[in-house]
């Protein structure tokens, strides 16, 4: 009984690391931009499969050489996406914007269908196994979540607090015009917020390649619960959505010990919901 | 500005008249089928132009709506016998149940919130329809939902129902009008024109985004319910978050926030799959680019093409005055 609770509790500390990061990720850009980018889940679908289509299986890289040239296209790509969609995007009404994403993140999926095919693949050997700690079975995958994240969320912070670039993506969340009349390029900011945005994407698809086979819709749940861990915590705040992706993964995985597996994902959009009526400003009480 | 919004009731009475004589001409049970589900179509815009595009709000949830109200009625009239009429009437019931249950939360605080409870509700509606499948029939769906009659008529062909379906699109759009034209419509406009106006002039925005959403939950609802009798089979499939985004692509598409616009978007979205198969693999991302680049470059819609030809138009006729 105490096994299966603990194992549930660390692999649900790990989806919820990846929540945590999914809702990173989108923040980032809706601080700098104030475009909501429901794109975000092709993103990572497009991350997995550059990284295990294009880099591993096809030109049958290692995994730490796949895994750092993957960061790398993505984050090229960034810049483009940045150039082409969001600097564009930043003026108009949010329903413009909103559907402006949703199409790119169509037009994505089109393009990994046509570039890599329909059929579903997974990376073999990545991340694969188990380790025994007492008598408690974790895997291997669960573990690397972890500490990447731990390792992500650390760096971004010292990025946001200790270097300029950082500190100017925070005024900028802060108030856009306010950081502009002080001479803060607020569209060099917005490149910097989706270059950064696009390589967490990138790694999250890694990430959770060993857990989902890689296809076009294998992050539409993440992406989902990603937007709920937001709002859980506080939409716009980033330790906010920290602590709403880590309630999400825990509060799913336990809940699964009740409910049938099947329902399992409907837990954080009846948390989301939940959270609306009583506490409209989550957990932490903070919108930015 | 009068003369251009009658030239446009002549103009949709027109088309609805078009629309009517296409089976005179046609025979063919795939064309009459796609005008069906374009009229269904047309219906479901027309409640979603009430919240995302005259109260600027963004609804990605109408497949979730419309797979309530399709389940309601389907489930109510095969499963107990009751007239669909009378569980038609419950599926709008349950559309005005989920825009006051589901508008409450997420329109009493200003953002984005609308836009990730619908989706997350409509993904819900999903996941219950697949599992559920002692009720829903999971995958495998619901069959034999029966047909109806109308007084001595019963509507066993796709025409018949083509026909009744059509005079229901046309009293909802008359309906439609005169909302947009009365005090409601008006406020509807202010809170997507200027939110701060109209909160100082003591007006309760919550209210009218819920009261927006409610009419746009009972349109969608009804829509799902007409659906379901007109396939007389449905499936969880059929309800994803696609379906809901196809719906604000056609409100887009057409005009946001015009009634007529709605019409020509209705249509051409549903016709474009049938125009564009030429295309084979290439069609799906032709028409995303093709959508992507009218959200950017025409936010108002095709129908503000006619207003900027006539601009032109206008402008060459006034130089040519002038020699």
């Amino acid at each position: 009984m105490w096994e299966i609770l603990i194992q549930l509790i660390v692999s649900g500390i790990a989806m919820g690391f990846i929540y945590a990061l999914v809702g990173i990720e989108y923040t980032l850009i809706w601080n700098a931009s104030g475009v909501l980018n429901f794109s975000h889940d092709k993103m990572i679908t497009t991350g997995a499969y550059i990284f295990g289509g294009t880099y591993i299986l096809g030109l049958g890289m290692d995994f730490i050489p796949g895994i750092i040239v993957s960061l790398i296209t993505v984050a090229i790509l960034g810049i483009v996406i940045a150039k082409v969609i969001f600097i564009p995007l930043r003026n108009m009404t949010m329903i413009y914007t909103i559907m402006a994403t949703v199409m790119l993140g169509k037009i994505i999926v089109e393009a990994i269908r046509l570039i890599w095919g329909p059929v579903p693949f997974s990376v073999p050997g990545f991340l694969i196994g188990t380790v025994k700690i007492g008598s408690t079975v974790i895997s291997i995958a669960n573990i690397a979540i972890i500490i990447t994240a731990s390792i992500c969320v650390l760096a971004l912070q010292l990025f946001l607090y200790k270097t300029k670039p950082g500190k100017a993506m925070r005024c900028v969340a802060q108030s856009r015009k306010a950081a502009q009349l002080m001479g803060i390029d607020v569209t060099s900011v917005m490149t910097v917020s989706v270059i950064i945005s696009m390589i967490i994407c990138c790694l999250i698809g890694i990430l959770v390649s060993p857990l989902l086979n890689i296809t076009t819709t294998m992050s539409n749940m993440i992406g989902l619960k990603g937007f709920a861990a937001g709002i859980i915590g506080g939409f716009g705040y980033l330790p906010g959505s920290i602590l709403g992706g880590l309630c999400i993964g825990i509060i799913e995985n336990i809940a699964s010990m009740v409910l049938p597996s099947v329902y399992k994902d409907i837990v954080a959009f009846v948390l989301l919901i939940i959270f609306l009526l009583i506490r409209p400003k989550g957990i932490t009480g903070k919108t930015r | 500005m009068k003369k251009i919004k009658s030239k446009q009731y002549i103009v949709m009475a027109a088309t609805f008249v078009i629309l009517a004589l296409v089976p005179i001409f046609i025979n063919n049970n795939y064309y009459i089928t796609i005008l069906n589900q374009m009229v269904i179509n047309m219906l479901v815009v027309f409640g979603l132009n009430f919240i995302t595009g005259l109260t600027g709000q963004m609804n990605l949830g109408t497949a979730g709506i419309y797979a309530l109200g399709a389940y309601t009625s389907a489930l109510l009239s095969r499963n107990f016998g009751i007239s669909p009429w009378l569980t038609m009437i419950a599926a709008v019931f349950v559309g005005f149940l989920i825009g006051r249950g589901l508008g409450y939360p997420s329109l009493k605080m200003r953002g984005v919130y609308l836009s990730l409870t619908t989706l997350a509700f409509s993904e819900i509606v999903r996941i219950f329809a697949t599992n559920l499948v002692s009720i829903t029939g999971g995958t495998q769906g619901v069959k034999n939902i029966p047909r109806f009659a109308v007084g001595f008529i019963q509507l066993d062909s796709n025409v018949k129902y083509f026909y009744f379906v059509l005079i229901v699109t046309i009293v909802l759009c008359l309906l439609s009008i005169k909302i947009t034209h009365s005090k409601w419509g008006r406020e509807f406009r202010a809170v997507k024109d200027n939110v701060d106006a109209i909160e100082s002039l003591g007006l309760d925005i919550k209210k009218i985004k819920i009261r927006a959403f409610t009419i746009a939950a009972m349109y969608g609802a009804l829509g799902g319910a007409l659906y379901a009798h007109f396939n007389q089979f449905i499936t969880s499939t059929s309800f994803t978050t696609d379906l809901s985004i196809s719906y604000v692509i056609m409100l887009m598409i057409g005009g946001i926030g015009n009634i007529f616009g709605n019409i020509i978007g209705a249509i051409v979205i549903t016709l474009l799959p049938e125009l564009l198969r030429f295309l084979g693999d290439y069609y799906q991302i032709t028409y995303c680019i093709l959508v992507l680049l009218c959200a950017v470059f025409l936010p108002n819609g095709l129908i503000s093409l006619y207003g900027k030809a006539r601009h032109l138009y206008e402008k060459k006729s006034a130089v040519k005055g002038g020699e």
